[in-house]
């Protein structure tokens, strides 16, 4: 895919935050938009694979739950999509019961997992990481 | 806040948060976004929801909105979105038919092969027709296949208008003086009608998208437009639409949705396929074991 | 005009008429084509003698997309044995499964309702966070009511955020004592108090 439009300057890292909560949202885009990124949504895998191919994105924080398409899923389709979308950075994060979750995580081709719920500070310091923010 | 009066009835008012509710509710339902700066704009068509369903309350219009009482959730959208049916409209859709899905399909035709293209719901025909012109006006190969063009709905109205072919002025609007030349004649002040070998080259039937009985005698469609139907389905009718209308597209069919349709809150069957023009969905061509 | 119009309403290809026989349709359920065991499901859906072997083709079933059919034919069946043919996947390991069947039980908000209790006591904390996205499609006064009783007891901070998530969309200001409560028990640890003062401004801040 050559033809997606940048829609930032290149210092702004975007960041896609996906995830079926409303709240949990709405709790990463507040802490990551007033640390200077600017952040999308989805709800779930099939909507953030519309959102990837069609903005650029530098990383993906994605929730294992959801439903339509799991986080899991959502990384095998993106990871096995023609084009840079495939090598979108990817933070999956899963419940603690969710072992099983982590190891498939990995598989799928995830950066990072976390566990949540995340604090601020977590949630900062690893979008700054995996999405190539200056620290 | 906004506010209203009905026939003298107390008036209701309407909180941010009670739009932050809505919004959510709307995001997560049907994936159309109204971020704050476009709140401005709900806050009216909510209290004229709220009136036009005789709420006492905003809890009480919300509880109608998501039980989807007499099909609320199609009356608030529409509410705020233009309705009109069109020639060419989403002509984004056609040059992406033209330009990249043609040429997908045709890659698994004999020479000659037949293209079937579905227009569900039709209406009163003005896509089924845009398509046809189109073709003619853009596709290279367009006399190189047989192509099928169906127009289906379930208003049987609505497709003897199909069937008739007359439109008004409005309706021609995004086509060219040249085009309507090549394919309409006037009929009467104002209107014009379909030339009678387009007329009868479009196969009009009435279909139901939740009967599979019905849906089972469409079947190897190569590109379906389903355009502002599926999302206003229940949750159960969305499942069994998807169900039917995957099985009606041939393996590699594509399916298109409305402007602000998205299958992540319709179905799991379909790929996601970007296009320059658009973004279009797709039936598998073959499945995954486990995926 | 290079269009061809061909007679849609023919019979279709081998001239068979519609059948309706439970037995050949359950027998297909087991083909080794996907294809045709997805039309067997499909052609199940709804009918509640089916739901036993709906159930057993579900365990089996190795293609997604037939099992995504298998599950829509128990929802359209909808009855008590179609939730409890859906309710097992809840604690799979798979998420996709998970969240097949928490999308199939959905849609049957009242066949659910008797399993709510049960489900929120359930000591897999996964569970019962799954099982409070059930409540989303009950009335208000359904939801709040069992939400609020979750929320009096559950430690698990997971399964709060998720019962408070769904809250925030249905509650009635009944569920803001329950929410005032939970945000004070998880005072000071990460999300959950903005989860529960963003939920009370979402449902506090409404007429009567």
């Amino acid at each position: 895919m050559t033809d997606i439009e940048r829609a930032s300057p290149p210092s702004r890292k975007r960041i896609l935050v996906v995830d079926d909560s409303s709240l949990v949202r709405l709790y990463y885009r507040d802490t990551l938009e007033k640390a200077g990124f600017e952040v999308e949504q989805a709800i779930n895998g099939i909507e953030a694979m519309e959102k990837v191919l069609v903005q650029p994105f530098d990383l993906a924080i994605v929730d294992v739950n959801m439903p339509r398409m799991d986080g899991i899923s959502f990384l095998r389709t993106l990871r096995s999509s023609p084009g840079d979308v495939a090598t979108l950075p990817a933070l999956v994060i899963t419940t603690e019961a969710g072992e099983q979750d982590v190891a498939a995580a990995r598989a799928a081709g995830a950066n990072f997992y976390l566990v949540k719920p995340l604090s601020q500070q977590d949630l900062l310091r690893h979008a700054a990481a995996l999405s190539g923010a200056p620290p | 806040m906004a506010g209203s009066e009905t026939h003298g009835a107390r008036a209701v008012r309407v909180t941010p948060e009670e739009v932050r509710r809505l919004c959510e509710f709307l995001y997560r339902r049907t994936g159309m976004l109204f971020n704050d700066n476009k709140r401005y704009y709900i806050d009216r068509r909510l209290i004229e929801r709220i009136a036009a369903t005789r709420s006492a309350s905003f809890q009480a219009y919300f509880a109608i909105l998501r039980s989807d009482v007499d099909h609320e959730i199609e009356h608030l959208i529409n509410a705020f979105t233009v309705n009109e049916t069109y020639f060419n409209r989403e002509e984004h859709q056609l040059r992406c038919m033209t330009s990249v899905l043609l040429g997908h399909v045709i890659r698994r035709k004999p020479p000659g092969g037949a293209i079937r293209i579905w227009s569900v719901p039709c209406s009163t025909g003005e896509e089924p027709y845009s398509i046809a012109i189109w073709l003619m006006e853009n596709w290279s190969h367009v006399d190189s296949y047989n192509i099928e063009i169906v127009g289906s709905d379930i208003d049987t109205r609505a497709l003897k208008a199909a069937a008739d072919g007359v439109y008004g002025e409005r309706a021609l609007m995004r086509l060219s003086r040249d085009v309507i030349h090549r394919y309409f004649r006037p009929v009467a002040d104002g209107e014009y009608q379909i030339d009678p070998g387009l007329r009868d080259s479009i196969q009009f039937t009435r279909a139901n998208l939740i009967d599979a009985q019905d849906m089972a005698r469409y079947r190897d469609f190569d590109i379906v437009f389903c355009r502002n139907v599926l999302i206003y389905f229940d949750d159960a009718s969305r499942r069994i639409a998807a169900e039917n209308l995957y099985d009606c597209l041939g393996p590699g069919g594509y399916i298109c949705l409305g402007h602000s349709e998205t299958m992540s809150r319709i179905s799991p069957l379909f790929r996601v396929c970007r296009f320059p023009d658009a973004i279009v969905y797709q039936r598998p061509e073959a499945d995954h074991d486990g995926h | 005009m290079p269009f061809v119009k061909r007679d849609v309403i023919a019979p279709s290809k081998d001239g068979r008429p519609p059948d309706d026989n439970l037995a050949s349709h359950v027998a297909a359920l087991s083909s080794p084509d996907s294809e045709t065991r997805w039309s067997a499901a499909r052609a199940l859906g709804g009918r509640a003698d089916a739901v036993p072997a709906l159930a057993a083709a579900l365990a089996a079933e190795p293609v997604a997309r037939v099992r995504e059919a298998i599950m829509t034919a128990l929802m359209r069946v909808g009855d008590e044995a179609s939730v409890m043919a859906l309710l097992p996947y809840l604690r799979s390991q798979d998420a996709a499964l998970r969240g097949a069947s928490i999308e199939a039980l959905q849609a049957l908000p009242e066949a659910i309702l008797p399993f709510m209790t049960s489900l929120l006591a359930d000591s897999d904390s996964d569970v019962r966070l799954l099982a409070t996205e059930l409540a989303r499609n009950m009335s208000a006064a359904d939801a709040t009511r069992i939400l609020c009783r979750l929320l009096e007891h559950e430690r698990h901070p997971n399964v709060c955020a998720a019962a408070i998530d769904v809250l925030a969309e249905v509650g009635t200001r009944e569920a803001v004592p329950a929410l005032q409560s939970c945000a004070e028990r998880f005072a000071g640890t990460p999300f959950l108090p903005f989860a529960a003062s963003t939920a009370i401004a979402r449902i506090s801040d409404t007429e009567r």
